[in-house]
């Protein structure tokens, strides 16, 4: 029976590393090639060690697909690509593959800056690895090879975000990556087609959470920043280059805009103009409110914000600063974080997740005297806020997401164990299909149906309804006839049209049995004992008895020979074709009786 | 264990141990089981046990729960392995019977915790790390916990099934132990008795029916003999010989695809390498017997061995050879071609019948390109490799891809059918036929593997990653010639004409992968051929430099970049080395040059340009090539001046780097001791002043910047100027100049207990002016001498070394961020990026 597998090497009941190998149909295909912040040792990158236990990487698999930007997607890639030794095609959006590379740079920044990383991918790699992927379009139907392809759907969550359908013959697979079912200020909702997929893979990050509305968090950041601002003192908000950043920009630039404030908004070293950039030549991918504006005003050219320079920092009054990274853990945000953490009029919002170890973490987790470098202790007057941004599906999202896509199977990614099996239940009561959970390194197997579909000649149609009952469009109807598999097509004809197609030759196959009997006479005389015999008893058939001597009865055919060894006994050779076989095998168990006593 | 760490620790394992709180971070929970391992290595772990109680009781806690949170078992589990590694903490833990409950049969293994992988997992390492002595494997194979193994290797997770083979092949070499002698007969073995369980259970599986059984033992062994090369591996080898070699016949249990990797981890080990013919008699009749695309591995693996049997190589070089000649036959009249194999040795019908058919073709083509390109790497390859012939082949297969050639032979044409525009196949033979270019004897086709190159090249319909191995192979293969008979081959220079003339329409290609490796096949070239006469003046009389320059304004950074690198190059053929080359005309002008790529320093919105534009900047200064003195002077000091406030660090860095080849050049031209990249050492002029180097230092703006540089937000920036001080102190402060100079005045001296006092505190930052503000004159040699003498770059270099990164990575920052983390609202964890 045709199965779909799936093995999470990431991503398996937790939301570290996204990495889901599928194979559908003979192919084998990876989605996503994420890594782990938390790790800085071999641990951060998946076990690739356990895709093929035979043979090379390239052989295979057949492709990878990168389904956004963010580095638990594809942190991993260059280290696959270019250190593990994959060497196939790839897979992304236009705007993954131009804003990858600035990510991935930023991460092997951090991670070189740190002593003792070795092993690690170089800026070359980086490019090189990008030189191999194929960038595709919204619903473009890509070939990979002549049966698998693929196609991406809008996912909302980052600029570029897709999720993918991969489809080998009649079987699909659909994976969502991380998609948000509600527009925010730039992007707009993800969406997908009733494709009716064999398997969906979706995250689960929010599987039991509705979350509020986003208006009320937006105006809680907002009120917080205008106070701060207010009371003379300094924000910083330690953001990642891309993605949320754009979204906090355009929040404080209407909001400034709004209520005329004075106050400087900075971007740290140089990425507004970078990101911007993308965000202006990726327009179509942004929501629909930023592309009918974009001729008016381009939300990305923004007025209240510039670029930060260091020496800024000691300026008195108050400011806003978006400062990379995002954790605290390094570089400028940490810079700003230590001259301005003393003052108690000052405040960092923190807009996303830190990683344990960072000084982004333990504010968060409420340490206020952190031993900076062993040289000093850093005491945290400023206020610490936590501000969630980040834009996933919550459970509404990834109900109405299934209802949308009509899979015959869920499987659950990219989220905690609990909080999963709660949405596989509710899952499968609502919708009545089954929902697994794997965990990484757990390989789910989900046998598939595939209804193949099969084109019948106008002609053989009519001859078959014609027979039996009128047909009924909700009951199924057998149909007989010739099944040509040609071209990757099949088409079910008549069985004299299948040999006109194919040239072929009629061949007429016959049974035969040989009857003995005891009969002293001439062959041909025997011979007519049968005929008479079997004219009597079969009224309804034409039998009869030709020039040669042998007997007719429809198709069958009779002979009668005198043995080779004994003259006394005759052999009745009895010969019928496939469509006379009751006729046949009645007609033999007769002669095997015997003839009657001789009636002539 | 410090005494913080110490105090700290019983909080947090009664935080983990407590179900109301939410599940810890997992990074968390596997950076403590690092430092307990760390803890191990480092003192008596009783003495842990011992002086921490929290931890014992935080075992007893976690088992009396009634559903722990699995990542919580998991990790009890893995520590109490980890602890109870040394035997005397095993003891001590059993005696307690914790490791009864934790491991035995009525722990978890009887719990519903044990449908989740993470526990099962859990449970499997922490046996492994317990089982590292004789009591521990006892405890194991006595409690049933060995069938608890054997059933886990085919655990429906990966991870786990995983482990727990290789705990089986652990306790086995531990149970048997390294030195031990056993008769050399399976069945008169007396194996110690665990191990007997385990080899029992390997001769049982092989035996059975169910075929994953059979592989799991298959897997084992494999693991075994690749772990272990005791001598006893041979007794246990000798029970299930004869099984083993029924399955290469077998196809009902389809193991075969597990037999290439045993059989090669085999052969690695002397136990059975030096043996008599039957190993390799098993071998032999493998490589018959496997499918081509399994014998594959095991044949690129036989024939990478150092000590082989002759025939078993020859029969190994045959399998890899078979799909080739194939495709040779395939390609030609049948009398023409003498074959690669000896027909009489293989039958090539298997390996036509793969050819022919479209699901197998590629597969067998890129596999076989894939494994000659990894034998032509070894450098100690005991067969000879028919290179001329193996170059005619892949050029062939390249010529099924593109559609060059079709040939009449049913078979030839069948495979060109399945080939053309195969892109997978095209990439595998682009990458042997690069790596064939090392290789001897191969000047016999020469012109058709040009030809075909050219025709990779100029095809609209190759793909850019195919067009970049083209690029690869093609500069290999010319730079391989031109260096070795560039005279004698015409050929070879009529190809490098062609090569221009595709490079030029390639740079103007629409794609910016095209572009970029086009550019970088520039470079490759430049870097190599530079000193052939032919090749620059191709070069330099075609269009190519002129639009390489076009390329500085390209809308993609990355090709800006490889634009820059290759610009940087092209100047040793206009000017550095040929400035009198007649070729080189006016169009062709240094300073452009050099103020093109310092405008692409200064203004380029993107990293990668002015990166390249540093690396070609030190490139330049390391081989001498920036001018006279005065000259060099004025360059360093304008690329100090645009690089010193740049917002990429690898920048400033790469700055830092030239800075430092600069001091060195100095160096050396006054004398100082001898400088690298002087091509001629220059004569010691004693009559100017050792301090010249010091004025010109000030002059270029140096010391600002490398002070600058010192509190730099990132660490490696700041380490780099660390270095250079430290250089310059101890060329410039050896005690006898400094005897000549005295301690300077007091004018000069005034900003430098400020400078000191602010570097000690590492927070110099921005508001660390160096234009004088504070007192100190950057530009003022006297100032400096003496900044350089006061101030102790030692210890600021042990500052900068001592922690890289921000990340605290001590096991205390660990403990107290556990501790923080208990009662934080929980959207925190669910985030992420």
């Amino acid at each position: 029976m045709p199965e779909i597998k799936v093995t999470p090497l990431g991503a398996g009941q937790d939301v570290g590393r996204s990495c889901v190998l599928v194979s559908i149909a003979g192919r084998n295909v990876m989605l996503d090639c994420g890594m782990h912040m938390g790790y800085n040792d071999d641990r951060r990158f998946p076990d690739f060690s356990y895709i093929t236990q035979n043979g090379r990487l390239t052989d295979f698999l057949d492709c990878v697909i990168i389904s956004h930007f963010h580095l638990d997607h594809c942190g991993a890639l260059p280290y696959f690509s270019e250190m593990v030794g994959y060497d196939g095609p790839i897979y992304m959006t236009h705007p993954t593959k131009a804003i990858c590379p600035i990510l991935l740079e930023d991460y092997r920044k951090i991670t070189v800056d740190k002593k003792g990383e070795t092993n690690f991918f170089t800026s070359q790699m980086i490019k090189d690895c990008m030189k191999k992927v194929v960038a595709v379009h919204l619903h473009q139907t890509v070939q990979v090879d002549e049966e698998l392809e693929i196609k991406a759907y809008y996912a909302g969550h980052v600029l570029g975000a897709a999720m993918f359908q991969i489809k080998v013959g009649c079987e699909s697979v659909v994976y969502t990556g991380d998609y948000n079912m509600t527009p925010d200020r730039h992007l707009g909702a993800a969406w997908i087609d009733k494709c009716r997929p064999d398997l969906l893979i979706t995250e689960s990050t929010y599987a039991t959470t509705i979350r509020d509305s986003k208006r009320c968090r937006e105006r809680d950041f907002l009120k917080k920043v205008h106070e701060t601002v207010e009371r003379g003192g300094k924000v910083l908000i330690p953001v990642f280059a891309l993605g949320r950043a754009q979204e906090l920009c355009i929040l404080l630039e209407t909001f400034w805009e709004r209520m005329n404030l004075k106050a400087p908004i900075y971007f740290s070293t140089g990425l507004t103009e970078k990101a911007n950039h993308y965000y202006k030549l990726f327009i179509t991918w942004t929501n629909q409110k930023i592309r009918k504006t974009f001729v008016q005003r381009n939300m990305f050219e923004f007025k209240h914000i510039k670029a930060f320079d260091r020496a800024f920092a000691d300026n008195p009054g108050p400011m806003v600063v978006f400062a990379t990274p995002g954790m605290l853990h390094a570089g400028q945000s940490l810079q700003i974080f230590r001259k301005w953490a003393g003052n108690e009029k000052n405040m960092v919002i923190m807009p996303g997740y830190c990683v344990q170890g960072t000084v982004g973490h333990k504010i968060l987790s409420g340490q206020r005297k952190l031993e900076m470098e062993g040289r000093q202790i850093l005491e945290v007057k400023m206020q610490v806020e936590y501000m969630s941004f980040s834009a996933h599906a919550d459970a509404k999202g990834i109900m109405q997401l299934i209802r949308q896509a009509e899979p015959r199977n869920v499987l659950l990614v990219h989220g905690e164990a609990k909080k999963m099996e709660f949405l596989k239940q509710k899952i499968e009561q609502e919708f009545h299909v089954s929902c697994y959970m794997p965990a990484n390194g757990e390989t789910t197997t989900i046998f598939t149906n595939p209804s193949i579909p099969v084109d019948i000649s106008l002609g053989l149609l009519k001859r078959e309804t014609a027979i039996g009952l009128l047909p009924d469009a909700k009951k199924p109807k057998l149909m007989h006839g010739t099944l040509i598999m040609k071209d990757n097509s099949f088409r079910l004809v008549s069985p004299e049209q299948a040999l006109k197609e194919l040239g072929l030759a009629e061949h007429q196959l016959r049974f035969t049995c040989r009857v003995h009997i005891q009969d002293p006479r001439k062959e041909h005389e025997t011979a007519l004992r049968v005929y008479n015999h079997l004219k009597g008893v079969l009224k309804d058939y034409s039998v009869q008895h030709l020039p040669d001597g042998s007997i007719t009865v429809e198709s069958i055919l009779i002979q009668a020979t005198a043995h080779s060894e004994d003259q006394g006994t005759k052999v009745l050779l009895v010969s019928w074709t496939y469509q006379d076989e009751e006729l046949g095998s009645y007609l033999t168990s007769l002669l095997k009786k015997g003839l009657p006593p001789s009636t002539s | 264990m410090s005494r913080q760490c110490a105090l700290l620790l019983p909080r947090v394992c009664a935080a983990l141990a407590d179900p109301r709180q939410p599940g810890s971070d997992d990074t968390c929970l596997e950076k403590m089981l690092d430092w307990f391992r760390e803890l191990r290595e480092g003192e008596p772990t009783e003495k842990l046990l011992q002086d921490n109680p929290c931890l014992t009781e935080f075992f007893s806690s976690v088992l009396a729960l009634p559903e722990p949170n699995p990542s919580i078992l998991s990790f009890t589990l893995r520590l109490a392995g980890i602890l109870a590694a040394a035997e005397d903490c095993f003891q001590h833990l059993q005696q307690r019977q914790l490791l009864v409950r934790l491991f035995g049969e009525g722990g978890p293994l009887s719990s519903a915790a044990w449908e989740d992988a993470s526990v099962r997992s859990g449970w499997v390492e922490g046996v492994h790390s317990m089982v590292q002595h004789q009591p521990a494997l006892h405890f194991i194979c006595s409690g049933g916990g060995i069938d608890v193994v054997f059933t886990l290797q085919g655990d429906p997770s990966l991870f786990v099934a995983s482990a727990a083979s290789r705990l089986l092949v652990h306790m086995l070499t531990l149970s048997v132990g390294p030195e031990v002698t056993l008769p050399l007969n399976a069945k008169d073995c007396d194996w110690p008795a665990c191990a007997q369980m385990i080899v029992k259970h390997i001769e049982d599986s092989l035996q059975s029916s169910s075929a994953s059984h059979i592989k799991q033992s298959l897997k084992l062994l494999t693991s075994l003999f690749g772990s272990c090369q005791a001598t006893w591996t041979k007794v246990l080898w000798l029970g299930v010989a004869k099984q083993v070699e029924s399955f290469l016949t077998e196809d009902s249990v389809q193991a075969q695809h597990m037999l290439p990797d045993l059989l090669l981890n085999m052969a690695r080990s002397p136990v059975f390498r030096d043996t008599e013919g039957s190993f390799w008699a098993l071998v032999t009749s493998a490589l018959e017997h496997l499918t081509p695309l399994q014998a594959g591995p095991l044949a690129v693996g036989i024939l990478k061995l150092f000590q082989c049997p002759q025939d078993v190589r020859i029969q190994a070089l045959t399998v890899l050879l078979q799909p080739m000649d194939c495709i040779l036959r395939a390609a030609s009249q049948p009398l023409e071609y003498a074959g690669l194999v000896d027909e009489s040795v293989s039958d090539p019908s298997t390996v036509e019948n793969l050819l022919s058919s479209k699901s197998s073709c590629a597969s067998l083509l890129c596999q076989t390109l894939a494994h000659l390109e990894e034998l032509l790497s070894v450098a100690y390859l005991r067969v000879d490799l028919p290179s001329a012939t193996l170059v005619r082949s892949v050029v062939i297969i390249l010529q099924f891809c593109n559609g060059l050639l079709i040939p009449a032979s049913p078979l030839g044409s069948k495979i060109s059918q399945i080939l053309i525009g195969c892109f997978r196949v095209q990439r595998s033979a682009l990458d042997a036929l690069a790596a064939l270019s090392q290789w001897k004897r191969c000047d016999t086709v020469v012109e058709s593997l040009f030809d075909v190159l050219l025709a990779y090249l100029e095809s609209p319909n190759t793909s850019p990653t195919v067009l970049k191995k083209s690029f690869q192979a093609m500069a290999k293969w010319l730079v391989h010639l031109l260096h070795k008979s560039f005279k004698k081959q015409r050929q070879t220079e009529k190809s490098l004409q062609d090569v221009l003339l595709v490079l030029q329409k390639r740079l103007c290609s629409p794609c910016w992968e095209v572009r970029d490796s086009s550019l970088e096949f520039l470079t490759k070239l430049i870097a190599c051929l530079r000193d052939q006469d032919e090749f620059r003046q191709s070069l330099l009389s075609s269009e190519v430099p002129k639009l390489t320059e076009n390329l500085l304004e390209d809308p993609e950074s990355y090709v800006r970049a490889s634009a820059v690198t290759a610009v940087g190059h092209l100047a040793f053929l206009t000017y550095f080395f040929f400035p009198e080359s007649p070729v080189a005309g006016n169009q062709y002008n240094k300073e452009n040059t050099v103020a093109k790529l310092q405008e692409i320093l200064s203004t380029d919105p993107e990293v990668f340009p002015r990166r390249a534009v540093m690396s070609i900047f030190t490139m330049w200064l390391q081989q001498c090539c920036t001018g006279e003195l005065e000259e060099t002077e004025r360059f360093v000091s304008r690329v100090i001046q645009i690089t010193e406030r740049d917002l990429d660090w690898e920048v400033r860095l790469g700055c830092l780097e030239m800075v430092q080849i600069f001091t060195i050049y100095m160096f050396c031209r006054f004398g100082l001791p001898e400088c690298p990249y002087t091509p001629v050492p220059s004569a010691v002029t004693s009559s100017i002043s050792w301090c010249e180097p010091l004025q010109i230092f000030c002059r270029v703006k140096l010391f600002g910047f490398l002070f600058r540089s010192l509190c730099d937000c990132d660490k490696p920036v700041g380490q780099k100027a660390c270095d250079i001080l430290l250089a310059l102190k101890s060329h410039f402060c050896q005690s006898s100049m400094i005897d000549s100079q005295g301690s300077g005045d007091l004018a000069a001296g005034r900003g430098i207990p400020w400078l000191q006092r602010t570097l000690r505190q590492g927070s110099l930052a921005e508001n660390f002016s160096t234009g004088g503000g504070n007192g100190v004159d950057f530009e003022d040699p006297e100032s400096m001498m003496l900044a350089l003498r006061t101030i102790d770059f030692e210890e600021l270099h042990s500052d900068l070394n001592k922690c890289s990164d921000h990340v605290e990575k001590s096991p205390q920052s660990l403990l107290e961020d556990i501790l923080a983390a208990v009662g934080t609202i929980e959207e925190n964890e669910a985030d992420c990026y």
